[in-house]
């Protein structure tokens, strides 16, 4: 409509233009009436009534809407929590795919100690890594853009391309048919990430920090993709039987109410314990 | 330009109106989140990081789905839904586990339609979508969030 109006011939274009507040005025008021005539959402509603078939699986949040919530809670030493081994490489495909998503979490890391030699270190990684489970030419371009932002200390924007670097994986991974190993990925992110906040949160305690552990629904939905794995070898594979047994160890702890310091720290042995199988070589 | 569009052939102008006629059974979810990705421009301009996952598929009029989502206490979410039919009414809205709503903003514009939450707790929360009404059976619809 706007083009329409800025374009017309000459005459015509005089005629309208003075028109123009008044219509300006009179769509925003449209728009707005539109909104206020809609029926108000109900203040509540039964969530047990919707059928399962109409409620899509929780989407795993990435690493950094965790990490700027404690940024905001306080000055966390980030540096102090990346790593100078980012692991090995042993050739299971199990341990790659959770290997990776534990390396992409360090991205996220290294994102908020603002360390850009350390992300370009790691979209390196990233790239070799992909490269393991065939999906190297899918991370290609990211693998770049994330070393080019880096270089630039566009935070926000090397947030992003970690995020889409690790729907990339899942994306080829999924078109190789191999969505269950892509489940591990998103799994290795969460162990991390989790370990990261637990270490940081246990450092400086407080009830608000201690919350961002409660995510029942997430735990519940790996334990359930590891359940329904269709592959029984990848299921009983030394490292996902450890993940899932993690998974367990730590619902009953952050399913209370408030979640202590003693239980922070019992969580982040778990996940530490839980990263260092992950990324070492004897697997 | 209007002299030339009369002249085009009879079989040409056929041909525009099938292609015409049979766009909207190539408009797919892809559409949908161009239009979901657009409508979180302004977001992305307020300091929002809009995730590269997202939520699609295709109702019917009236029809609702529930998208799972964890969020954290401490951080804002703007949730933008958007099809790419054109005619259709939609919207979204964000209740928390025990099904209050949850949203401290939202707006619905035909085709586009966004809720803002500010968690005052971190868990589990439910995006509700809504095909309000729609000139077609099935409607494509795409869902995207920010976070600050």
């Amino acid at each position: 409509m706007m083009r329409a109006l800025l374009t017309g011939n000459g005459p015509s274009a005089k005629l309208i233009f003075p028109m123009l507040p008044r219509l300006i005025t009179t769509a925003l008021c449209g728009f707005a009436v539109a909104n206020a005539l809609a029926e108000p959402p109900p203040a509540t509603i039964d969530l047990s009534k919707f059928p399962a078939a109409a409620v899509e699986d929780v989407v795993v949040p990435v690493p950094s809407e965790i990490f700027i919530v404690l940024d905001k809670l306080g000055t966390p030493n980030w540096k102090g929590e990346l790593r100078d081994n980012l692991g090995t490489n042993t050739g299971n495909r199990a341990q790659i795919a959770l290997l990776l998503g534990t390396v992409i979490a360090d991205g996220f890391i290294a994102v908020e100690a603002e360390d850009s030699e350390k992300v370009k270190q790691i979209g390196q990684e990233v790239l070799v890594l992909a490269d393991g489970i065939n999906v190297r030419k899918a991370v290609i371009a990211r693998s770049k853009s994330i070393t080019d932002k880096a270089e630039a200390k566009d935070w926000r924007a090397v947030r992003s391309e970690l995020d889409g670097a690790l729907q990339d994986v899942r994306g080829a991974m999924q078109e190789l048919g191999d969505d269950e190993l892509a489940q591990l990925v998103s799994l290795g992110g969460w162990i991390r990430g989790t370990q990261v906040l637990t270490s940081i949160v246990g450092q400086n305690y407080s009830p608000a920090g201690a919350e961002l552990l409660n995510q029942p629904e997430l735990l519940n939905y790996f334990a359930r993709r590891i359940d329904e794995m269709r592959s029984k070898n990848l299921k009983k594979e030394e490292l996902v039987v450890k993940v899932r047994k993690l998974l367990r160890d730590i619902k009953p702890i952050i399913g209370k109410e408030t979640i202590t310091v003693e239980n922070v720290q019992k969580v982040n042995k778990l996940t530490t314990d839980t990263v260092n199988a992950i990324t070492s070589e004897d697997q | 330009m209007n002299r030339r569009f009369l002249s085009l052939s009879p079989v040409r102008v056929l041909a525009a109106l099938a292609v015409l006629c049979l766009t909207p059974l190539y408009a797919t979810v892809d559409d949908a989140l161009s239009f979901a990705h657009e409508c979180a421009v302004p977001y992305v301009k307020q300091g929002f990081t809009i995730r590269e996952d997202a939520w699609g598929g295709d109702l019917g009029v009236k029809d609702q789905k529930a998208v799972t989502a964890q969020l954290f206490k401490g951080n804002e979410y703007w949730f933008c839904m958007a099809t790419d039919v054109k005619g259709a009414v939609i919207n979204v809205h964000i209740y928390d586990s025990q099904g209050r709503l949850a949203e401290s903003e939202a707006w619905q514009k035909g085709r586009f339609a966004a809720a803002k939450v500010v968690p005052k707790a971190t868990g589990t929360y439910y995006a509700i979508v809504t095909i309000e009404k729609s000139p077609q059976e099935r409607t494509h619809w795409a869902l995207v969030y920010g976070y600050r």
